[in-house]
């Protein structure tokens, strides 16, 4: 019976028992989450009832609507699309220059260099905040966007450098110096043909840096005290002293923070997934 | 005489290629490490650096502040992690792998905390938890008949700590694991089938094996990052109660952002600095020994 069961053949009580695991698993994995919702989409004095009604039994968008009216969060969410979006085109776009230099070039040190960029990759942001809050206090750079961008583009170029080199490495070398005997030079083939075919790779490594810069806290709450200048992230902390903390204007701020990037992740899982592969297992 | 002219050129371009990267890690990673170095060696007052000192910030962070203590805390916190994030990532990786109609969909529900902020899901969790209208205390208070703030006692503190970290992190192994599935030959499968092997057998002997190294640079790289953690546990617990949940890299920050000991955070720092390094080292190791 067993034996039958496990040779090719349907396993329908097996596949019922996977099923309901996994249902279980992605109630936990979203329960935090429609907790938040319902508690954006409640009353206050619903938020605060003991016991909590999990389902609310006054639905009211007045939280939503006073995160977008009555606070900052609109300029922190554009402060965030403009830091992600610069700092990591700039370092998508430096990254695949470097990367290229160090996979096609015949230079001396290529390898020297290799590691060391490799290295640099592996430095905890933790460790540099301090001496980068000295050092930004003293060139009058603190409390600037500027900064930001520089830090975030500084910081994501070694990463994306390894993971570029990682999907040039596989190209097949006919192909490259087929286009170089065509009359292209080095830099040329680099524009015209290596860049356009590694274009789904270099997007996906592009496209988890943006959440890395639009997800992180440590920076753009270290070197900025502005509030217009301030960032989602850290925007969302604000709402605690603000309000407070008012638990239904709070929640609704995340909400509204997480959709975008729950969408843009549920239209391009494959493009994630392949970046974090190539991160973590380099092609 | 090509082909010098051509090395040449190719160094002059390389050179051009290379600047701009080179010189943003010199300046933001390299430079600052120099600063670490140099202000850990000096009493600060704020962002002034002042007399130098020697290595009194090194004693005073292991023997003043709570350099053991939270050295001690950030391997609680990485090994606890570990223990829950690998076993349950990689079963339900496993279950994930299975081919059953409309298992898509659960994938893409399951990974999803893997894309939200440490801000928010400690926001979240901090919300479900919280002391007086959290929907898990109110289920504690079921269960036993009190209201507690579960944050508010040292071992609860750190397993919740450890607990909103798996869930955060958790699909990375899941991803990890699926990937590493995908590339085992389904003839293998078949020949073992074939065999006479059962599913359990050909789980555990053939499949779980294959994926090994694979795991391996999961585990390296999931303890790199949880050591350098911050956000999480700031977000959720700052530390508390009594620094109990305060790990190495949480002290860093909050020396620094909290209590404006630079000097002492600088040294904080360089201990973290070098201890990536060495992880990092091994990291590098594991990496080679895959390729060849």
């Amino acid at each position: 019976m067993n034996k039958k069961n496990s040779s090719l053949g349907k396993t329908p009580g097996l596949d019922f028992l996977t099923v309901i695991i996994l249902i279980g698993a992605s109630v936990i994995s979203l329960f935090p989450v429609l907790w938040g919702l319902s508690t954006a989409l409640k009353t206050d004095d619903a938020v605060t009832m003991f016991p909590p009604e999990i389902i609310p039994s006054n639905i009211t968008l007045d939280n939503f609507v006073s995160v977008f009216t009555k606070s900052d969060f609109m300029i922190y969410m554009r402060n965030s699309i403009l830091v992600t979006l610069i700092g990591v085109v700039v370092a998508t776009v430096v990254a695949a220059h470097a990367a290229y230099a160090l996979t096609f070039f015949k230079i001396r040190f290529r390898k020297g260099i290799s590691f060391f960029i490799l290295m640099t990759s592996m430095v905890p942001p933790v460790a540099l905040l301090v001496p980068l809050y000295m050092l930004s206090v003293k060139l009058n750079l603190y409390n600037t966007r500027i900064l930001l961008i520089l830090v975030y583009t500084a910081w994501r170029t070694p990463v994306l450098t390894w993971i570029m080199q990682g999907f040039f490495e596989k190209l097949p070398m006919e192909i490259v110096e087929a286009g170089i005997i065509d009359g292209c030079s080095k830099t040329k083939a680099f524009y015209k043909l290596i860049l356009p075919i590694s274009q789904p790779g270099i997007v996906s490594a592009a496209l988890l840096s943006a959440v890395y810069v639009w997800n992180d806290y440590l920076v753009s709450s270290s070197f900025i005290t502005t509030n217009e200048k301030k960032m989602i992230s850290v925007g969302l902390y604000q709402y605690i002293t603000q309000y407070g903390i008012k638990w239904g204007l709070l929640m609704a701020a995340v909400m509204v923070s997480i959709i975008p990037i729950i969408i843009l992740f549920v239209c391009l899982q494959r493009k994630f997934v392949d970046g974090m592969a190539a991160g973590a297992v380099k092609g | 005489m090509e082909r010098m002219k051509k090395k040449k050129n190719d160094t002059l371009r390389a050179v051009i290629f290379l600047a701009p990267a080179l010189l943003l890690i010199f300046c933001f990673t390299i430079i600052p490490i120099a600063e670490a170095v140099y202000t850990s060696f000096h009493a600060t007052r704020y962002a002034v650096v002042g007399d130098f000192v020697g290595i009194d910030n090194y004693i005073s962070v292991m023997t003043e502040n709570d350099g053991w203590k939270n050295i001690i805390n950030s391997i609680e916190y990485v090994v606890l992690s570990l223990l829950l994030a690998l076993p349950i990532g990689v079963a339900i990786g496993s279950l994930l792998n299975r081919k059953i109609k409309g298992i898509a969909i659960l994938r893409t529900l399951i990974v999803i905390p893997w894309i939200l902020s440490q801000t928010v899901t400690a926001l979240l969790w901090g919300w479900l938890l919280n002391g007086n209208y959290g929907l898990i205390t109110y289920w504690v208070y079921l269960l036993t008949g009190q209201k507690i703030d579960l944050f508010s006692t040292a071992i609860l503190a750190k397993i919740l700590v450890v607990i909103v970290n798996v869930w955060n992190t958790v699909p990375v192994i899941i991803i990890l694991t699926i990937a590493a599935l995908q590339t085992i030959s389904p003839d293998l499968i078949e020949a073992a089938k074939v065999d006479g092997a059962s599913r359990r057998t050909i789980y555990f002997k053939i499949t779980l094996p294959m994926i090994k190294p694979t795991m391996a640079t999961a585990l390296v790289m999931q303890s790199i990052e949880y050591f350098n953690m911050v956000t999480l546990i700031y977000v959720l617990t700052a530390g508390g109660p009594f620094k109990e949940t305060q790990t190495l890299s949480l002290a860093a920050y909050q020396n620094g952002f909290d209590y404006w000991h630079m000097d002492i955070a600088a040294a904080y720092s360089i201990i973290i600095f070098v201890l990536n390094i060495v992880f990092s080292l091994c990291y590098v190791r594991i990496l080679k020994a895959k390729d060849d």
